[in-house]
């Protein structure tokens, strides 16, 4: 188990650097830059630009921006090739680079550390995955039991047809039609934010989180039924659920004790794979919402084309990513004791 | 065992999930909303300068006339031009153009309307002060306000980045600065536009025009109730003038060669030559920090100096209470700011919200105080019953053109196919179906606002046999409806237009399309992101014929100057226009402060660039913004209605 752990870390650590050097080449590419929108600026003439340029150290070669970015810079040569102006006038505000943990200073925040602009904006993005997750389950799970009990029946019909017709209509559409209807036709919801100016009670927070952790649960609410509907549909198929059935044992128990405990294992990796896409559909949901998360955040810096924090953003998603999907095959090991780690035969 | 081999696929979903969260990132970009503009003019949106006394007749001019035969305006030119000197309609280093549009428009609504026209009145915007001559304030700012209560939800689509002036740039930090920094030497008064005396008592300006001094008013004080001296300004100014401190406009001070606290209350500042704004941007280049606060303090260091991002010891009118990023801010009334004393609302808050469209509704449904009109909805908003819209033709408007590439290798290089461009394009009836009339026709680089401007410049009215004439003089033959070169190929030109999400933009853009195709044009429309667009119109190596852009006035016709030297390609010049004459002329115009010989300098460059065509220009905008109204005290001038912000009020039986 230990070595299989070990074994999967190590693994898992080589994906996420390759990532960081694919995303870093990538982000790179796109055209513009921090600096960029002092071109239409009379005010901010070639030698600002070009001055700017030096200090954030954006004129170095794109290798070593990602070296120094990966390595730190203050252990480079103290030459312009290798440092950023700042780091050159002022040897605190060199970059410690990602291995030593120090994700950098935001461009778009002006010299803010990443990590304290991230940080501050993590509170709102879990809460709202959080909701999602909750939802979905409480949603998910069982409208699958009832669509496989009902199996070929009008009610599995119409959860089929209607989880399919939602699914055909982006979500954060469907996000934003809500959102006008209830909250500006109807005035059921607030328009925007996480909370009213002043207030910020339990009450007034949950009713700014009902609508978006709802329509963010949508996805994992069809991608639930579905799971859990198939697999049901599986086990009830199993000769050991037909000899439960002819031991005599009550319908009730044998869909709650054989039926669903087996069906609930895919549902584990399920889960997890949920949160995931819940975190990243958090860019567009917090967009349509105004929800001062993560994802919004990740909007900012892209149109700012803030690297620092586009690249920790990045690390930091790669690394729960990581983190949820090992924690998932560890949680098979409990739920599920033929499950074997080790490999040796 | 089949479980196992499941899991072993995890690496690669844990890899494609790396990937396509990469990809997103990377297309993210053309998704995503429209960014701030990247250029925000101050003297409009900030608090700062409020006021509310027109002082237009200066007391500038008692002293003057003991002195010198000088103190209106035409004198200058009939005695020395060098040392006439102009207060009046300097402008400011920071309200330069920009090239946005809605996130920099003001919104507005309403049913009773209310329009300034402020044509005449930038007329005047030229009284003269001359070396030698001392300025002093004859107003009235010890006297309080007396309505005070109640609290203004503001809405904001951009959160601000800091409160650090000297770092900063955009729109949404700018809002923010001018709650809590009172800055400005002097400010435009709101009728006549001249500069008039505002944190200085008064100012004198020496007999060469080279150095300006002021002398502080002695009754300011910061919030925490310590005097702000002279030391607070110059220590300022040390500050950001330090290269390594990365303020992203140290450019515009390369013309002053010392700035110095002389006293308590007195401030030297020398300048290199005579430049034409200089008295607007020496006057306004400080916004004094508490030296007793930040001095041992990093400057731009938010992380060791938490001053940056929640100011304690302010000077504006207003304190920062709280302030949640992406979320809202909270300010309260600064009982110790120096003019007027505290403003009538107590409390001024600025949600953050998503779009223009859901501030629109919160102002509707009462949620805010104020939201955002466009065109589009502007009848709608007349007509809600809690809402008055004020409009009115600001003093710095935001126009539109479209840039025509005159680099070689390009059709558009051709004088004649630029002609042929503009007539071809029904620029008045663009105008009017796309702004439904919250616009009017431009026909060279100043509008009709401008003190600078000149009505007799080619305008190309629209007239399609002209534009296939024109066409015919560069080679080109119309022929079964199609434009086709000396090689029988039809004409095909390539537009850009960003920001994508622009509604406005997209609609001139088919607009264009429709127009040249019935010259027998093709056109290819690309809409890029913002940052994308920008690195696609400041290349030296651009792949397109044409591109919308759109700049933002100023009331110093001379800022404009940068956009047309050869020096500024490709970034503000971005169609490559190249004039030395032009450049000639310019430097003239800026090298003196006689307005009216400016004036006829920058009339002749007007009809030299409208005959040459880099642009073909369409239209500039009427301003226009919502507030609810409980909300009163609002007076829309050629300024906007921002200029006097801390005397609005409350009515107390209207409050909901």
């Amino acid at each position: 188990m230990t070595r299989y752990i070990v074994h999967r870390a190590i693994q898992n650590f080589f994906l996420l650097w390759l990532g960081t050097l694919i995303a870093f080449t990538i982000y790179q590419m796109a055209p513009g830059g921090p600096i960029q929108f002092l071109d239409d600026d009379p005010t901010a003439t070639a030698a600002d630009i070009n001055r700017l340029t030096r200090s954030y150290g954006l004129d170095r070669s794109i290798s070593v921006q990602y070296f120094t970015w990966l390595t730190g810079e203050d252990w480079t040569p103290n030459n312009p090739t290798w440092r950023s102006g700042r780091c050159i006038s002022n040897p605190n505000k060199c970059g410690r680079g990602i291995i030593r943990l120090d994700f950098g200073r935001s461009f778009f925040f002006k010299g803010e550390s990443v990590i304290d602009v991230i940080v501050e904006r993590m509170p709102a993005t879990f809460t709202l995955a959080f909701a999602s997750l909750i939802i979905s389950v409480l949603g998910g799970v069982p409208l699958g039991i009832y669509a496989a009990l009902n199996r070929g029946r009008l009610p599995d019909h119409i959860v089929r047809v209607s989880t399919v017709l939602v699914n055909t209509v982006p979500h954060w559409w469907l996000g934003l039609l809500l959102l006008i209807v209830l909250g500006g036709f109807l005035g059921l919801v607030p328009l925007s934010g996480m909370q009213t100016i002043g207030d910020g009670s339990l009450l007034d927070r949950l009713h700014h989180l009902i609508l978006p952790a709802t329509v963010g649960a949508i996805g994992g609410w069809i991608g639930f039924s579905r799971i859990l509907r198939f697999e049901m549909l599986e086990v009830l198929n199993q000769d050991y659920v037909r000899t439960a059935r002819a031991k005599g044992l009550a319908e009730r128990t044998v869909v709650w004790r054989h039926v669903l405990r087996n069906a609930i294992m895919p549902f584990v990796t399920g889960l997890s794979g949920i949160f995931l896409l819940a975190l990243s559909g958090s860019v567009l949901f917090e967009t349509v919402f105004s929800w001062p998360g993560m994802g919004r955040l990740f909007i900012t810096s892209v149109n700012a084309r803030d690297f620092p924090v586009m690249m920790a953003l990045f690390v930091i998603g790669g690394f729960l990513g990581i983190l949820g999907l090992l924690m998932v095959d560890i949680l098979y090991g409990f739920i599920d004791p033929r499950v074997k780690y080790d490999t040796a035969k | 065992m089949k479980k196992i081999i499941y899991l072993k696929r995890l690496p690669l979903i844990t890899a494609l999930l790396i990937l396509a969260m990469a990809l997103i990132t990377a297309c993210g970009a053309a998704a995503t909303q429209e960014p701030a503009p990247a250029v925000q003019e101050e003297p409009e949106a900030e608090p700062t300068e409020e006021q509310a006394q027109p002082a237009e007749e200066e007391a500038a001019e008692e002293a003057a006339e003991a002195e010198e035969a000088a103190e209106a305006e035409e004198v200058a030119e009939a005695e020395e031009v060098a040392e006439a000197e102009e207060v009046a309609e300097a402008e400011e280093a920071t309200e330069e153009a920009t090239v946005e549009e809605e996130a920099t428009e003001e919104a507005a609504v309403d049913d009773q309307e209310i329009i300034t026209e402020v044509v005449e009145e930038s007329e005047a915007a030229q009284t003269v002060a001359r070396g030698g001559t001392t300025v002093v304030s004859d107003e009235d700012v010890s006297t309080p306000r007396s309505r005070y209560g109640g609290e203004y939800r503001d809405v904001d689509t951009s959160d601000a980045v800091s409160f650090h002036r000297y770092q900063t740039i955009d729109s949404g930090s700018s809002a923010y600065q001018g709650m809590v920094w009172s800055g400005g030497l002097l400010r435009l008064d709101e009728n006549t536009l001249d500069y008039i005396p505002h944190m200085a008592e008064s100012y004198s300006i020496s007999e060469d025009n080279l150095t300006f001094t002021f002398y502080l008013r002695q009754n300011m004080k910061w919030s925490d109730g310590e005097p702000i001296t002279a030391w607070d300004f110059k220590w300022t100014y040390d500050q950001f003038s330090n290269p390594e401190n990365e303020y992203p406009r140290l450019s515009q001070i390369d013309f002053v060669t010392s700035y110095e606290a002389l006293d308590d209350y007195t401030i030297e500042i020398k300048i290199d030559e005579i430049y034409a704004p200089a008295l607007a941007q020496v006057s306004a280049m400080v916004t004094p920090y508490p030296k007793h606060i930040w001095e041992n303090l990093d400057w731009g260091d938010p992380e060791t100096n938490p001053e940056i991002n929640s100011p304690s010891v302010v000077s504006g009118p207003y304190k920062l209470a709280e302030w949640k990023r992406d979320q809202f801010a909270i300010f309260e009334a600064n009982e110790n700011w120096w003019y007027k004393g505290r403003p009538n609302i107590d409390r001024w808050t600025i949600e953050i919200v998503p779009d223009q469209d859901i501030a629109y509704q919160k102002m509707k449904s009462g949620e805010s105080d104020t939201g955002p009109i466009t065109p589009e909805n502007l009848e709608e908003a007349r007509r809600l019953e809690n809402i008055t819209v004020y409009e009115w033709w600001p003093a710095a408007s935001i126009w539109h053109y479209v840039g025509l590439n005159m680099r070689e290798g390009f059709p558009t290089h051709d004088i004649n196919v630029r002609h042929g461009l503009s007539y071809a394009i029904d620029k008045q009836l663009l105008t009017d179906e796309v702004m439904l009339g919250q616009a009017k026709r431009i026909c060279s680089i100043y509008p009709e606002t401008s003190w600078a401007y000149n009505p007799d410049v080619p305008c190309y009215e629209y007239d399609p046999d002209q534009a296939i004439e024109a066409f015919a003089k560069a080679g080109y033959t119309f022929q079964d409806g199609q434009m086709l070169d000396e090689n029988g190929e039809q004409l095909t030109l390539k537009l850009l237009y960003g920001p994508n999400t622009s509604q406005t933009l997209e609609l001139i853009a088919v607009s264009v399309q429709d127009y040249l195709a019935d010259v027998g044009i093709a056109v290819e429309v690309q809409a890029l992101e913002w940052a994308s667009f920008l690195e696609a119109t400041s290349t030296d190596d651009p792949d397109w014929d044409m591109y919308l852009g759109g700049w933002r006035s100023t009331i110093d016709p001379h800022i404009m100057f940068t956009i047309w030297s050869e020096e500024s390609i490709p970034d503000l010049n971005s169609v490559a226009y190249v004039n030395k004459d032009v450049e000639a002329i310019f430097e003239e115009a800026g090298r003196t402060y006689d307005t009216d010989f400016r004036r006829e300098k920058y009339q002749e460059i007007q009809s030299i660039i409208a005959e040459e065509a880099p642009y073909i220009f369409l239209f500039y905008r009427k301003s226009r913004s919502g507030q609810n109204n409980r909300i009163m005290g609002i007076e829309p001038t050629a300024l906007g209605i921002g200029w006097n912000q801390e005397d609005w009020y409350i009515e107390k039986e209207k409050t909901d």
